[in-house]
Formats: structure tokens, C-alpha cells, sequence
């Protein structure tokens, strides 16, 4: 009965499948997203073991008087270098089965600086200034605070700021990106889906910070042409 | 020195090696900054600035005094005091001598218009060795009051304590120096 | 609120004349109390002390009441954030960017910090059987450096100039063409002249631990408490010593016009990678003492020696060698490249071994023993789990893609807060009523003290497990406002009930602490049945602590005696105890390098000149009243 109960936290999270960050929107949202769910899977082990030993040995060995005259129970050396050994070595091979992947989705998402970019796609130029997001398209076609994006392409974008650092932020789409000065990125969304999305400045940038939102819409392929050729 | 004042002087030189160790860290990153700073994209460049003559300038007066404060130590031990504080006084004086270099080598900077403003490189060029010409000004005042300790005759033991803490800290100093050299001038000489 | 003055209108904000009118009404009870019961020698005394217990003491007092300052920022954050689209006072905008600049600053360096350093004061010499610091009149100089940049960096709001660019201090925006003023200069120049400060104790702990142990106390017999602090010292003398030189940069920077972190060739990652490098270890040196102290009170009311002692030396080690290792996975959306980002996953993750290892080792130290659940530990037995809940959110937010999204939203926040709070906030807390009888010899009272452990557990789970949630919502942090259409009301509503919760029980820990000091009998010298050095003690501690020197043969010697109802062996010929001798010059000194960085902070250069001038003069004056001189020179006598 003890261990449903531990159970009911995660049966609660993934009741809770309105989440953003976790219902992503393109094929990068959903690695991060999975890694996420794989994170917390094993992590909510550890978290179970630990929580169940606490309390098993805080009631088995608290302190009663008719307790007061028993040998205290200690565990031989052998037993401790063991015990010890286990919970170095379990935990390295949680971290070995979290790691491969998280590692391999990591090498392939994290952000380049531009000249080391050699990716195929829709390229998009995104710069960010107190407190405006401007983005602008092959085309030179200019909007502010409104990015249009085609559905199932490869999105590069290349992200500059003209005063301090901001970070680009679509959580239905894919993590950051921060926009550094004098220092263009490049960050991949790989196919995103149909939808209007909330896009907003992460990263404290100044007065306005809260304010610095944009939008993001998703449209066909067809659209998007429309778009920017007009 | 009896067990009391051993036990309490080494207490003072372990804390007193500590704190040269953060010093260390602290010019370590101030070497790193140069480093990753210089050159600059534009303005003056090290080069274009450096004189190898007040740098050789320099480094012998300071270098040297590493030698003086040496000697005043050994004498020290001696319990020779009337050398101890010629030695002492050498000491100082290529100290003061060498902040002179610095100060003018600083001043025809500022003469020629380059400031901490002027670009990223002298900035970097600045606050480094700016730190460390504070630093010999300050082991100068230093070394000041130890020569009046000197005069007011306080116990031997002490004076011993002081005088050895010094030196380490002017030899410290001088190392700086030594870094700096092989950092901020020889390459752009 | 429209304020003639002189001809002139000022205008003031409503929580200026707020904070004004309260700062007015506290300082005059406080003046009329003193002047009522004649404390003066009181005042006199502590100003001018170089003790160890009382320079703790006075750590402990001045870091409550930063907390309680930063605290109240806290709530105030949180009353803003507490509905979509609020406008609760002042607080949006930059009133809010300022509260929580305000928060988390001095939450880190002048609550958090000082209140471990204080704990350490305390205690340290006493586990391991020192007369007091090693260098009794440094020590004091730390305190009162500490207390100057914490009340210069408290006096910015009053001033209405607080710094609003966050703890992290990011350039550019913390360079002078973003946020000119004096404001951002407050924050240089307070963090540094308590750095300072930290960076001082740091190194007196260190040679207090190292050659002022009580004879036949080696290291392997210390309790893990001085361990902690012997280790949290080096990651200190390390850390802050490159956020000093990170601070000196910036301060070149705005001051003096130099481009380290902004224009065509300054490199704004430049300081996050000094401020990191400065950061990640800081947190450790925030968990590092909680964990010593932890394992003393979880092996002491348990009545069991710590599970597998070795073990948990070497992991406080690996996890202070590692914590060095770590800094970039604050920057991975910074554009440093898969390998760079990847090798930092790896090490990140690499951190939770020793770190889980303690853990097991906790729960092992209480398995078998008889556990009485005193306040202390109630405080350690709420630390495990929570702690561990923050330590795997740390592990998921080592993952470098699934970090893209955690990131600088509520999900970081709810982490370290989980983090901190565990072992920190948790650890100052338990060993304030561990040791509360070694520092005013009465023992704070038990039920009010589980009132306090419960409705801050509760209140701390109630704030910062919704965060997880709100996070992964795409909720960023440091944002004043929130659509009531994201979804995120309730939870944050929840949080907010959770703070006041906190605030609740803190107010019970006050009262706690006026009640025993108006009504308690004196505690004795081992109330707990304690196992180390300190309980052999009276208490509160005398300035004279061993006399005569106790011997040590093992770990947990005290105990051992007990348990055998022997007397503690005494030590012949002891080393020389530190020398201290009560001076106003450690104040003195503080005094004047704080109007230094006034001078500094308003570039009124001629004032900071006088008084750094002033600085020198007092080094020399100390020169001159050297507490050795009545020392030395005795031959051999011993």
C-alpha cells in the first residue's frame, strides 16, 4: 500500500498531460521532452528508494524506552565496504543508462557558433534588441514580434543581439538559445507542427524582460512562400 | 625563539603562505584576462608602446632586491643588525626606484593618450600591472614601518617574525614580476 | 508619495516611506532600550571583541537579520506573483527586478553565508579542541568587513538606487552603458568588501584547523563538521578570490571605462565564465558545512558513531574537487559547442555519486541506532529527502538538451531552492538549536522549536513544488507577470500561500528565541548527550575553553569517556593558545573602507581617497599595537 502511494506524484504529472514542455511541437521539443520523461523516470527510483528507507528506518530504530539498554546494531567492515560499494556502483550505472542518450541528443541539439554551422534548411535571422524581437526572412521580408515558420522543415536560425544578451524561447517548439553580442548563433528547430505558439525572451534582460514576448505561428508550406514573398 | 613563539609564528606563516596563494589565483586570472585580451581589434597595440629599455630598467631594480632582502635575512640571522638594516634600506630604495620606473613608464602612456579607456589591451595592460605596482608601493610602506620597528627595539623574536613575513611577501612580488615579464612584455618586445 | 523638502519636491515610492518609517521606529526602540537598561558595555564589549564564540554570535544576529530582509523580499515577490496579471504595490517592473536582485544576493552572500561562517566561529574551535581562532584580530576584521558590505549593499533600497541586474550580475547589462548610476555599483561594491571578509575567515579557519588541534586530535578523529569547514575554506579561498578579480574587472568597467564585458572586443561570456567559475563552488560551499553539521547531529541522536567515516571525508573532498569542474552547465544555451557542453553534462552528473553516497551513508548512520527525535534532528531528518528531491532535479538538468527547456525558468528556481534551502537554510537552523546552548547556555524550547521544523517543511514544499511544474509550464524566471491564460494561477497561488507559511514559522522561531532568553534554566554543559569536544565545555563557552587541555585518543573521544565514566586524559605542555586582546580597530577598519566604497559608489573620488588613506593609517596603528609585543621576547620561558 506504502509503495501505490509513492507511486501517485507520477501518476499525477503524467495526469497532467496539458504540460508545454512536455506535449512539444516539433521533432527537437520532443528529444528534449523525452529526455525529460527519462530523467525523471530514473530519478523518481532513486527518489522512491531513499524516501522509503527514511522512513522504514526512522520507525523501525527511533528511540523507545524499553530500547534504551539494547546493543546498538552496527555493521561489520565488510558489510559497510559492500553497502558502500553498492550505492557507488548502482548510481554509476543509472547515470551510464541516463547518459548515452542525454549525451547523444545533447551533441546533436546544442548550439554552434555561426561559422561552424553546415546545416540545411529554412534559414530565419533573429535579432533581439530592449525589448523587440525582429526577424528576418531569405526574402529581406522584416516583421517584428511575429515569427512565421513552415511546417516539417528544417529551421536554422541565426541569432544576434544588438545590446545585452536575450535568450530565444518557444517551450512548445524547443528550448533556449541565448542571443549573445557580437557573437552570432546558430540553433536548430527540426520540423516543426501547425499551431500558434507564445515565444518569449528567457534570459533577465531589463525593465521590460516579462514583456519581451513574441509569436510564433506554424503554417504550411505554401503559406510561408506566400509570406515572405509579399 | 622558545615554543610559545614558535608554535604562534608558524601559525602566521601558514596563514601568510595562504594568502599569497589567493594573491597567486587572483593575478593568475588577471593573466588570463591579458591573455584573452591582447591584442586588441584596434587602437594601440603592445608592441607599438613597450620600451625594452624601462623594462630591463625595471626588472633589475626590482629583481635585484630580491638579492638585498636576501642578504638583510641572512644577517638577520646573524643577529648582525647594523648590516641587517643596510641591507633593508638597499632594499627600499630599489623598490622606491622601481615604482619610479613604473610611474613614468605609466605617465608617457597617459601622455600619448592611451588610457584605460583606450582600448581592451590597455585595460587589461593596466589592471595587472597597476595591481602590481600597488603592490610594491604597499611593500614599500611596509618596509617602512618595519625599519621603525627596527629603531623601537621590540623583542627580537617579534622583529624576526616581522622580517621573515616581509620576505615573503617582496619575493612573492618579485615572481609576480617574473610572470608578468615572460606574459605581458617579452613577447612583444 | 510627494515629499517637500527644502523648496524642493522628492518623490518617494510607497514602500520607501514604508521601509523609511519602520527603519525610524526600529532604530529609536532599539536606542531607547539601550539607553533604558544601560547596555552600552554590552555594545562596547562586542564591538571590540576578537573571541570566537562572540564573533559567531555576532554573525549569527547580523546574518538573521539580512534574512529577515531578504526574506521579506521574498514575500514580496511572491505577493506580486501570487495571481495573473497583479499589480500588488509597487512591485512589477523595475521595483520587482530590484526586490529579487535584492533577494537573491543577499540570501547568498550576507544571510546564508554569514550564518554558516557564524556557526563555524562557533563551533569549529570547540570540536576540535582550539582556545579560539589562530588569528583572533583577523578574525574580527572578517566579521566587521562582513557587516559593512552587507549593510552598504541593505542600504542601496533606502538609498533608492538598488541594484536591479539580478545576483548573476550579467554583462553587459550590468555594465555602465545599460544601467548607469550608482545603483549596479552597490552591488560591486558590497559583494566585494564582504568578500573580502569570507575570504579572510576562510584562511583563518584553515590554520585553525590545521595547528590549533587539540593534541592527539588527528585529522581522521576530527568530527565532520570542522572537516566541512576545513574544505569549504580551500573552495572559498579558490572561489572567491576569482568573483574578487571578476568584480574588480567590472568595476574597472563602470568606473573607469574599460571594455572586459561589453563593446566590439569585450566578451560578455568572459564573466559568466569568472562569475560560474566563482558560482557553481559557491554552492557548494553553502552545502558543504550543512552536510558536516548534518552527519555530527544525525551520529549524535541516533547515539551511533557516523557509517563509514572515511567514506564520507573523501566525498566531501570529490565533491569539492568536482564542484571546480562544473561551472559551464549554467551556460549551455550560451553557444560554447557540443563538446564543451557535453564534457560539463558528464562531470555534472559525475557530482551525484558522492553526493548519493552520503546520503546512504546518513540513512545507514541511523539504522541500528535509537534516534530521538529532538529539534535538530527533526531539522536533519527533514533535510534527506528534500534535499535529495533537490539533488535529482540537478541530475535532470545536467542532461544538456532536456537543460535547453529547464533553463532560467521556475523549474531552476524550485532546484536550487530545493538545494539550498535543504542544506543550508535547514542546516543553520538545526545547528542553531544544537549548539544555542553553547552560545547563550540555555536550550531553546523544544515545542515551539517542532511548530517551527513543520510549518517551514510544509511551507517549503507548498512554495517550490509547484515551481516544477510552472517551469516546465514556460513559466521564465525573473518575470513579474503571467497571462492568467498560461495555465500557472493555481500553482503560483500555492507558492505563495507556501512563503507565508515559511514567514509564519520563522516568526515562531523568534518568539522561541525571546521566550528562552526571558525564561529558561541554564542547559548545562551536555544537554544532548553530546560526542564531541564542545559538550566537555561549559556553557556558553568560556573565553578560556580547555583548560586543561583534553587529550584525544579517538573519535567521538568525549563520548568514550562518558560511556566508560572516566574523565577525558589531559595534555601536557599545550601549545600556545591564540593571542586575543579586545580592540575597537578591526571596526575601525571595516568603518573606513566602508565610506571608501560609498566614495567609490557616488565617485566622489576625493572621499574615497581620505578615507582609503584612512585605511593605511589603521594598518599602521595595528603595526604599532601588535598583541605579540606583550609576548615575545621572554627568552625561553614557556
Amino acid at each position: 500500500m506504502k509503495k501505490i502511494r509513492l507511486l501517485f506524484p507520477l501518476l499525477l504529472l503524467s495526469g497532467c498531460s496539458n504540460i508545454t514542455v512536455l506535449n512539444p511541437k516539433s521533432t527537437t521539443g520532443k528529444d528534449q521532452a523525452f529526455l525529460i520523461w527519462l530523467g525523471f523516470g530514473i530519478m523518481f527510483l532513486v527518489l522512491a528508494v531513499v524516501f522509503f528507507l527514511l522512513v522504514k528506518i526512522i520507525i523501525t530504530y527511533r528511540y523507545k524506552k524499553e530500547r534504551e539498554h539494547d546493543p546498538t546494531h552496527y555493521l561489520n567492515d565488510k558489510q559497510k565496504r559492500h553497502l558502500q560499494l553498492a550505492w557507488t556502483i548502482i548510481p554509476i550505472i543509472l547515470l551510464v543508462i541516463l547518459a548515452i542518450p542525454a549525451l547523444w541528443i545533447s551533441y546533436h541539439q546544442s548550439p554552434v557558433a555561426e561559422a561552424e554551422s553546415r546545416h540545411e534548411g529554412v534559414h530565419i535571422h533573429v535579432s533581439a534588441k530592449q525589448f523587440q524581437w525582429t526577424f528576418t526572412y531569405d526574402t529581406d521580408k522584416t516583421e517584428e514580434n511575429l515569427l512565421i515558420l513552415p511546417e516539417g522543415e528544417s529551421i536554422i536560425l541565426h541569432l544576434s543581439t544588438e545590446d545585452v544578451i536575450h535568450s530565444f524561447w518557444v517551450p512548445e517548439l524547443a528550448g533556449k538559445v541565448d542571443l549573445i553580442p557580437n557573437k552570432p548563433i546558430v540553433y536548430e528547430i527540426k520540423e516543426p507542427e501547425k499551431g500558434v505558439y507564445k515565444g518569449k525572451c528567457a534570459e533577465y534582460c531589463g525593465i521590460q524582460h516579462a514583456n519581451m514576448t513574441f509569436t510564433v505561428k506554424v503554417v504550411s508550406k505554401e503559406e510561408y512562400e506566400n509570406y515572405i514573398n509579399n | 625563539m622558545n615554543n610559545a613563539e614558535t608554535a604562534l609564528f608558524k601559525d602566521k606563516q601558514l596563514g601568510f603562505l595562504i594568502y599569497l596563494g589567493v594573491e597567486a589565483i587572483m593575478f593568475m586570472v588577471l593573466f588570463i584576462t591579458y591573455f584573452i585580451y591582447t591584442p586588441a581589434s584596434s587602437g594601440p597595440q603592445p608592441s607599438d608602446i613597450f620600451n625594452w629599455k624601462t623594462v630591463v630598467l625595471a626588472s633589475v631594480f626590482l629583481l635585484s632586491s630580491s638579492g638585498t632582502i636576501f642578504m638583510a635575512d641572512r644577517y638577520l640571522k646573524k643577529d648582525n643588525g647594523k648590516a641587517t638594516i643596510i641591507w633593508l634600506l638597499i632594499t627600499l630604495l630599489l623598490g622606491l626606484a622601481f615604482l619610479g620606473v613604473e610611474i613614468n613608464e605609466f605617465a608617457s602612456y597617459i601622455q600619448a593618450g592611451y588610457t584605460t579607456r583606450t582600448n581592451v589591451f590597455m585595460g587589461a595592460f593596466y589592471v595587472l600591472v597597476g595591481l602590481h605596482a600597488a603592490h610594491v608601493a604597499f611593500g614599500c610602506g611596509w618596509l617602512t614601518i618595519i625599519l621603525i620597528h627596527f629603531k623601537r627595539k621590540i623583542p627580537y623574536t617579534l622583529f624576526l617574525e616581522k622580517q621573515k613575513i616581509f620576505s615573503y611577501y617582496w619575493h612573492f612580488v618579485d615572481l609576480v614580476w617574473i610572470v608578468i615579464l615572460v606574459i605581458v612584455y617579452i613577447p612583444y618586445l | 508619495m510627494h515629499i517637500p523638502l527644502f523648496g524642493k519636491t522628492i518623490f518617494l515610492t510607497i514602500d520607501l516611506v514604508i521601509a523609511w518609517s519602520l527603519l525610524i521606529i526600529l532604530l529609536s526602540t532599539a536606542i531607547i532600550y539601550v539607553v533604558r537598561k544601560h547596555k552600552y558595555p554590552v555594545i562596547w564589549e562586542y564591538i571590540r571583541t576578537t573571541n570566537h564564540r562572540k564573533i559567531g554570535t555576532l554573525y549569527m544576529i547580523f546574518g538573521f537579520l539580512f534574512f529577515l530582509r531578504a526574506g521579506l523580499d521574498a514575500l514580496l515577490i511572491r505577493m506580486q506573483l501570487a495571481l495573473p496579471n497583479n499589480n500588488f504595490m509597487v512591485y512589477q517592473l523595475e521595483k520587482y527586478n530590484e526586490t529579487f536582485t535584492s533577494h537573491g544576493t543577499m540570501m547568498i552572500f550576507f544571510a546564508a553565508m554569514p550564518l554558516l561562517l557564524g556557526l563555524m566561529n562557533i563551533a569549529v574551535p570547540l570540536q576540535i579542541g582550539a582556545r579560539d581562532l589562530a588569528f583572533p584580530f583577523l578574525n574580527a576584521l572578517s566579521l566587521w568587513l562582513f557587516v559593512a558590505g552587507g549593510v552598504m549593499f541593505g542600504s542601496a533600497f533606502f538609498l533608492d538606487s538598488s541594484p536591479a541586474v539580478g545576483w548573476t550580475g550579467y554583462a553587459p547589462y550590468s555594465t555602465v552603458q545599460y544601467t548607469p548610476g550608482a545603483a549596479t555599483n552597490f552591488y560591486v561594491f558590497g559583494i566585494q568588501i564582504a568578500g573580502f571578509g569570507t575570504l579572510l575567515t576562510a584562511l583563518n579557519m584553515i590554520v585553525t584547523i590545521i595547528r590549533n588541534r587539540a593534541p592527539g586530535m588527528k585529522l581522521m578523529r576530527m568530527p565532520l563538521f570542522p572537516w566541512a569547514a576545513l574544505i569549504t575554506s580551500f573552495l572559498i579561498l579558490i572561489a572567491f578570490t576569482v568573483l574578487a578579480i571578476a568584480l574588480y574587472l567590472l568595476m574597472f568597467d563602470r568606473l573607469f571605462g574599460t571594455t572586459f564585458f561589453s563593446g566590439e572586443d569585450g566578451d560578455p561570456v568572459y564573466w559568466q565564465h569568472l562569475f560560474w567559475f566563482f558560482g557553481h563552488p559557491e554552492v557548494y560551499i553553502l552545502a558543504l558545512p550543512a552536510f558536516g553539521l548534518f552527519s555530527d547531529i544525525i551520529s549524535t541522536f541516533s547515539r551511533k558513531k557516523v557509517f563509514g567515516y572515511p567514506a564520507m571525508v573523501v566525498s566531501l573532498l570529490m565533491i569539492g574537487v568536482l564542484g571546480f569542474m562544473v561551472w559551464v552547465h549554467h551556460m549551455f544555451t550560451v553557444g560554447l559547442g557540443p563538446i564543451i557542453n557535453t564534457f560539463f553534462a558528464v562531470t555534472t552528473m559525475v557530482i551525484a555519486i558522492p553526493t548519493g553516497l552520503k546520503v546512504f551513508n546518513w540513512l545507514f548512520t541511523m539504522r541500528g541506532g535509537k534516534i530521538v527525535f529532538t529539534v535538530p534532528m527533526l531539522f536533519a531528518i527533514g533535510f534527506i529527502p528534500s534535499f535529495v528531491m533537490g539533488g535529482v532535479t540537478g541530475v535532470m538538468l545536467s542532461l544538456t538538451a532536456a537543460d535547453f527547456q529547464f533553463h532560467d525558468t521556475h523549474f531552476v528556481v524550485a532546484h536550487f531552492h530545493y538545494v539550498i534551502l535543504a542544506s543550508t537554510i535547514l542546516g543553520i537552523f538545526a545547528g542553531l538549536y544544537y549548539w544555542y546552548p553553547k552560545i547563550t547556555g540555555f536550550k531553546l524550547n523544544e515545542t515551539l522549536g517542532k511548530w517551527h521544523f513543520w510549518l517551514f517543511l510544509a511551507g517549503y514544499h507548498m512554495t517550490f513544488l509547484p515551481m516544477h511544474i510552472t517551469g516546465l509550464q514556460g513559466m521564465p524566471r525573473r518575470v513579474y507577470t503571467y497571462g492568467s491564460d498560461e495555465g500557472i494561477t493555481a500553482l503560483n497561488f500555492t507558492s505563495t500561500v507556501g512563503a507565508f507559511l515559511m514567514g509564519i514559522s520563522i516568526i515562531v522561531f523568534i518568539i522561541n528565541i525571546v521566550r528562552t532568553t526571558r525564561h529558561a534554566q541554564p542547559a548545562g554543559n551536555d544537554p544532548w548527550n553530546g560526542r564531541t569536544l564542545e559538550w566537555s565545555v561549559a556553557s556558553p563557552s568560556p573565553e578560556d575553553s580547555f583548560t586543561p587541555m583534553p587529550l584525544v585518543e579517538r573519535t567521538d573521544a568525549y563520548w568514550y569517556a562518558k560511556k566508560h565514566n572516566e574523565n577525558m586524559k589531559v595534555a601536557e605542555n599545550p601549545r600556545h593558545a591564540p593571542i586575543a586582546k579586545d580592540t575597537l580597530l578591526p571596526f575601525l577598519m571595516a568603518l573606513a573602507i566602508f565610506v571608501t566604497g560609498f566614495g567609490l559608489i557616488y565617485q566622489s573620488y576625493w572621499i574615497a581617497a581620505i578615507s582609503g588613506a584612512t585605511i593605511f593609517v589603521l594598518f599602521i596603528v595595528r603595526s604599532f599595537n601588535d598583541e605579540r609585543e606583550s609576548v615575545y621576547g621572554r627568552g625561553d620561558v614557556k
